[in-house]
C-alpha cells in the first residue's frame, strides 16, 4: 500500500512495507517513537518538491477545498505508470473520491489511515530527508500566503459592504438625533417657542440656519422650508417670544451646527439609496418581504448572507432578541415573539393579537428566501413576491377572524386563541391528599369505575409536592395500596362475591391506617 | 489599590505571595474589570469583539448560531476601545508603569517561559522577541543585564485566559521555551503572541483562526514573529491545515464553541502527539446557557474522557472571567499497560 502524505514543502509518497500493521492500529504509535522504527514500516518512494511558493499556495489551496493540484496530478500520473496496482492511502475522503475517478486507483481514508498520517507526522523529518529548517520555512512561507490568499478572496465581501454601511446608517442616525438635540436646546435659548411649532428636524436646522436672529423673521419668507400656516405661526411667535438674547457668534455656531445636522440628513438619504440597491442586487427575494432595512440588519447580524442562510427560520424569527431569548430560557419562561424582524411592514402592519404569529410565517417565508437569494441561482425576486403575497392574504383572513375555506368550514370553528405553553406545572391539589373523609364507605364497583382510575394515577403524580409532616407523608403509601386494591377489584369485579369482599377489605384497610397514623403521631410526640 | 477583581486568588500556586495584582493604576489596562462586563458590551470603534459579544466597529460577527450566547464577554474587544492610548508619553505620569527600571525585578515564575516583575505592583510578564514592539499596545519593561538590554511585555489576565489561569494557579501549562503549540481560536494574536514569547524562538505556534476580521490582525503580528504560523481556517476542519501543521506537544483552545470538545479532539487526532497535553477554556454559557456551569464543565470533562483526552485539572477564571474554566488533559496518556 501507498500513503499519499501532503506537507508545507511538497508531496510525499510512502510505502507501507508491512501491510499489517494497518490491522492493529492501537500500538502503532509505537513503530513510530524513533526514526529507526519508523523506516521499518514505512519509506519514502517517492517526493515531489513544490516548485516555488506559488505553486506551493496552488498546491494548498487545492488541499483545503479537496481537489487535486496540478502538482499532484503530477505525481500522480507517475505514480500509476509505476505502479497502478497498488491501493493508496489519503487523508481526505473527498481528495481520494477524486483520485479514484481520474487515474482509477483504489484510495483508502478511514481511522487506521488517520493513525498512520499521525505517526509518518511525528517522525516527518526524519522520513523526509529535508532539512527541518527548510520545512519549517516552507509551513511559515505557505502560511503568510495561503492566509492572505484567503482574506484577499473572501467571499463574504459583498455582504460586509452592507453590514458596514447598515451599521454606519445606523450610528448616523443616532448622531443626528444627538445634534438635533442639541441644536434644539441651544437655539432654544434664544427662540424657545420655535421647537414646539417646528417638529420636523431637518425643517427646524434649514429655518434657524434661514433666520439666524429670531428678530429677521418677520421678513423673510419659509415657503421653501415651511408651510404656510407654521410659517406664518413661527413669524408670530418670533415676535412675542421670551427666549434671551444671544451674541453673532452664538448664532454663527448654532448655524454650523445646523449646517452638520442638514448635511449629515442628505448624506443619510444618499446612504440609503446605496443600501437599498445593494439590497436589492444581493438578496431580492429578502428586501421583497422584509424591507432593505431590516434586512441589511438581518445580514449584519448574522454576519453575511451566508451565514444567514444557514440560520433556521425559528433563529431568523428572534434574531436580534437574544438577550430575551436567553434570559427567557435561564428562568423558564415564555421566549420572545421577534427580535429585529418585528420592524418588517408585515408585521408592523398586523395588529397586536396576530404580530406574535405573523412574525412566525413571516420568518418561515423568509428564512426560504434567504437560502434562495444565498445560494440560488437566478437572481428573481419571484419567490419573495409570491410569498408576500401570500403572507398578506393570510394577515386578512386572519384578521377577519374566519377561515375562507368553502368546504369543510362547519368543522373547523376558527378561533385565533393566544398560544399557551401546554406543559405548564399543575398545582398540587390539597383536597386530594384527606382521602379519608372522601372514599365511601361502601362503593360500588361498576363501569364508571375505570374513568375513576386514570384521575388516581393524575394524583399520584402530582403527590411530590407533600409538605414536611408526617402525616402527609404516609398519604402516598395509602393510596398505593387503595390503587392496588382497586386494581385488582377490576379484574375480578365480575363476581359479586368478591366485589363485597374486597368492599369489606377496602374498609378495613382504611381502619388500618387510621390506626397506623395515630399511631404514628403517639410515635411523633 | 481597591479595584475589584483584582484581589489575589488564593495565595497558594500562582503567584507566590499570594499579591496577585496586576499592575494597574491609572492609564494601565483598560481600567480594570469595574463593571465585570468591561470588556463585553460594545467597545469603541474598531472593537474586535466578535466572538460574544456585539462589537461596534469591525463586529467580528459569531461564529454560528447566536453569537451573543447571553450576552457574555466578547472576546478580546481591544484597540480603540481603550481610550486614549496614543503616546505613550500621555499615560506615564506619577504611577503607572515600569519605566525607569530600578525598582522593579524580574524574576522567572514557576512556569518556564513566564516571568513575574516585582515592582509597586506585581504584573505577569514574557520575554519579548521582538524587542520594541507591543502587539496591542501592552506595556513593556526594559532591563538592562550587563551590556544586553532584554524586554519583557506585561500579560494581562483579563484579556488573556491562559494568563488568567497562571495567575490562577494551574499546576502546569505544558507550555515553554522550544515546545510546539497548536492554538485554535487565536482571534487577534493577543495572547498568541505571549504564547510565541514564551515558546521563544525554537518553538512553534500554529494559530488557528477562522474568522477574517481578527485574522487581519493575526497575520500582522505574525510578520513580526518567525514562530507563528497563522492558520485562517475553520478548526472543526483540521484535515483542510494538515499540510502546515506538524505534530505538536500541546493544544490550546479558546473557541468558546458548543461543540469545542469535539473540536479539540479532531485536532488532537491529527496533530496531537500521544502523551501531549491540552489546555481547555471553556466558557459555560457558550455550551449550554442555561444549564449550571459546574454541570457543563463536568460535561465536556467526560466528552474529553470520551476521546482519549485524560483530564488532569480544572480550575475556574474566577476573579477574571465569569463562569469559565481551564481544563488541562493529557492526550493518550502513556504507561497505562
Amino acid at each position: 500500500m501507498l500513503v499519499l502524505f501532503e506537507t508545507a514543502a511538497g508531496y510525499a509518497i510512502f510505502k507501507l512495507l508491512n501491510e499489517k500493521k494497518l490491522k492493529n492500529v492501537e500500538n502503532l504509535y509505537l513503530d513510530f517513537e524513533s526514526p529507526d522504527s519508523a523506516s521499518n514500516v514505512v519509506k519514502l518512494k517517492s517526493f515531489k518538491k513544490f516548485k516555488d511558493t506559488t505553486d506551493a499556495l496552488a498546491a494548498a489551496t487545492a488541499t483545503v477545498e479537496g481537489k487535486m493540484s496540478k502538482s499532484l496530478k503530477s505525481v500522480m500520473k507517475k505514480l500509476v505508470a509505476s505502479d497502478a496496482q497498488e491501493e493508496l492511502a489519503v487523508a481526505d475522503a473527498k481528495l481520494g473520491n477524486i483520485i479514484k475517478e481520474t487515474f482509477n486507483i483504489s484510495c483508502v481514508a478511514n481511522s487506521s489511515v488517520q493513525e498512520l498520517m499521525r505517526g509518518i507526522r511525528q517522525q516527518m523529518d526524519s522520513l523526509i530527508t529535508l532539512p527541518a529548517k527548510e520545512m519549517s520555512a516552507m509551513a511559515l512561507g505557505l502560511a503568510h500566503s495561503l492566509s492572505r490568499y484567503k482574506l484577499k478572496f473572501s467571499p463574504d465581501k459583498v455582504d460586509t459592504m452592507i453590514v458596514q454601511a447598515i451599521s454606519l446608517l445606523d450610528d448616523l442616525d443616532k448622531e443626528l438625533n444627538n445634534y438635533i438635540m442639541r441644536a434644539r436646546e441651544w437655539y432654544g435659548w434664544h427662540f424657545p417657542e420655535l421647537g414646539k411649532i417646528v417638529q420636523d428636524n431637518l425643517a427646524y436646522a434649514k429655518v434657524v440656519k434661514h433666520m439666524g436672529f429670531r428678530t429677521n423673521a418677520i421678513n423673510l419668507d419659509f415657503s421653501k422650508i415651511l408651510p404656510e400656516e407654521i410659517e406664518q405661526e413661527v413669524k408670530d411667535a418670533a415676535e412675542i417670544s421670551m427666549g434671551t438674547e444671544i451674541s453673532d457668534e452664538d448664532i454663527l455656531n448654532v448655524t454650523h451646527l445646523c449646517d452638520q445636522v442638514i448635511e449629515i440628513t442628505e448624506y443619510r438619504a444618499q446612504l440609503y439609496d446605496y443600501i437599498k440597491n445593494r439590497m436589492v442586487a444581493i438578496a431580492p427575494n429578502l428586501t421583497v418581504l422584509v424591507g432593505e432595512l431590516v434586512g441589511a440588519r438581518l445580514i449584519s447580524h448574522a454576519g453575511s448572507l451566508l451565514n444567514l442562510a444557514k440560520h433556521p427560520a425559528s433563529t431568523v424569527q428572534i434574531l436580534g432578541a437574544e438577550k430575551a431569548l436567553f434570559r427567557a430560557l435561564k428562568t423558564k419562561h415564555d421566549t420572545p415573539k421577534y427580535g429585529l424582524i418585528y420592524h418588517a411592514s408585515l408585521v408592523g402592519q398586523a395588529n397586536t393579537k396576530i404580530k406574535g404569529k405573523m412574525s412566525r410565517m413571516l420568518a418561515a417565508k423568509t428564512a426560504l428566501a434567504i437560502r434562495v437569494d444565498a445560494l440560488g441561482e437566478d437572481t428573481n425576486a419571484e419567490l419573495g413576491l409570491e410569498h408576500r403575497a401570500k403572507l398578506e392574504r393570510r394577515v386578512r383572513e386572519l384578521e377577519e377572524g374566519k377561515s375562507r375555506r368553502i368546504s369543510g368550514s362547519g368543522k373547523a370553528v376558527s378561533k385565533w386563541e393566544k398560544y399557551e405553553n401546554k406543559s405548564q406545572v399543575k398545582m398540587y391539589n390539597d383536597t386530594a391528599d384527606s382521602t379519608l373523609p372522601n372514599v365511601p364507605k361502601k362503593r360500588k364497583f361498576d363501569d364508571d369505575d375505570e374513568e375513576v382510575e386514570p384521575k388516581f394515577i393524575k394524583t399520584e403524580v402530582e403527590e411530590p409536592k407533600v409538605n414536611g409532616d408526617s402525616e402527609e407523608t404516609e398519604t402516598p403509601k395509602k393510596k398505593k395500596k387503595k390503587k392496588k386494591d382497586r386494581e385488582s377489584l377490576n379484574t375480578t369485579a365480575d363476581t359479586t362475591q368478591e366485589e363485597l369482599d374486597t368492599s369489606q377489605n377496602n374498609v378495613t384497610s382504611s381502619e388500618k391506617k387510621k390506626k397506623k397514623k395515630k399511631k404514628n403521631k403517639q410515635g411523633d410526640d | 489599590m481597591g479595584r475589584p477583581g483584582f484581589s489575589p486568588r488564593g495565595g497558594g500556586g500562582g503567584f507566590r505571595g499570594g499579591r496577585g495584582g496586576d499592575r494597574g493604576g491609572g492609564g494601565g489596562f483598560r481600567g480594570g474589570r469595574g463593571g465585570s462586563s468591561d470588556r463585553g458590551g460594545r467597545g469603541g470603534f474598531g472593537d474586535r469583539g466578535g466572538r460574544g459579544g456585539r462589537g461596534g466597529f469591525g463586529d467580528r460577527g459569531g461564529r454560528g448560531g447566536f453569537g451573543g450566547r447571553g450576552g457574555g464577554r466578547g472576546r478580546g474587544g481591544d484597540r480603540g476601545g481603550r481610550g486614549g492610548r496614543g503616546g505613550r508619553g500621555g499615560r506615564g505620569g506619577g504611577r503607572g508603569g515600569f519605566r525607569g527600571g530600578k525598582q522593579v525585578v524580574v524574576e522567572p515564575h514557576r512556569h518556564n517561559g513566564v516571568f513575574v516583575a516585582r515592582g509597586k505592583e506585581d504584573a505577569l510578564v514574557t520575554l519579548n522577541m521582538v524587542p520594541g514592539d507591543a502587539v496591542y499596545g501592552e506595556k513593556r519593561i526594559s532591563v538592562e543585564e550587563g551590556e544586553k538590554k532584554i524586554e519583557y511585555r506585561a500579560w494581562n489576565p483579563f484579556r488573556s485566559k491562559l494568563a488568567a489561569a497562571i495567575l490562577g494557579g494551574v499546576d502546569k501549562i505544558h507550555m515553554g521555551p522550544g515546545k510546539k503549540v497548536l492554538y485554535l481560536g487565536a482571534a487577534s494574536g493577543t495572547t498568541v503572541s505571549h504564547v510565541s514569547d514564551i515558546v521563544g524562538p525554537d518553538g512553534l505556534v500554529y494559530a488557528v483562526e477562522f474568522s477574517h476580521r481578527s485574522g487581519r490582525d493575526l497575520i500582522n503580528v505574525a510578520k513580526k514573529r518567525t514562530n507563528i504560523i497563522p492558520i485562517i481556517e475553520d478548526a472543526r476542519h483540521p484535515h483542510k491545515y494538515r499540510m502546515l501543521v506538524g505534530m505538536v506537544d500541546v493544544i490550546f483552545a479558546d473557541v468558546a464553541q458548543p461543540d469545542q470538545a469535539r473540536i479539540v479532539a479532531i485536532n488532537a487526532h491529527h496533530f496531537l502527539k500521544n502523551g501531549g497535553h491540552v489546555v481547555i477554556s471553556v466558557k459555560a454559557n457558550c455550551v449550554d446557557s442555561t444549564a449550571a456551569p459546574e454541570a457543563v464543565f463536568a460535561g465536556e470533562v467526560n466528552k474529553l474522557k470520551a476521546e482519549k483526552i485524560k483530564p488532569q485539572e480544572q480550575l475556574t477564571l474566577e476573579p477574571y472571567e465569569r463562569d469559565h474554566a481551564v481544563v488541562v488533559g493529557q492526550y493518550r496518556p502513556p504507561g497505562k499497560n
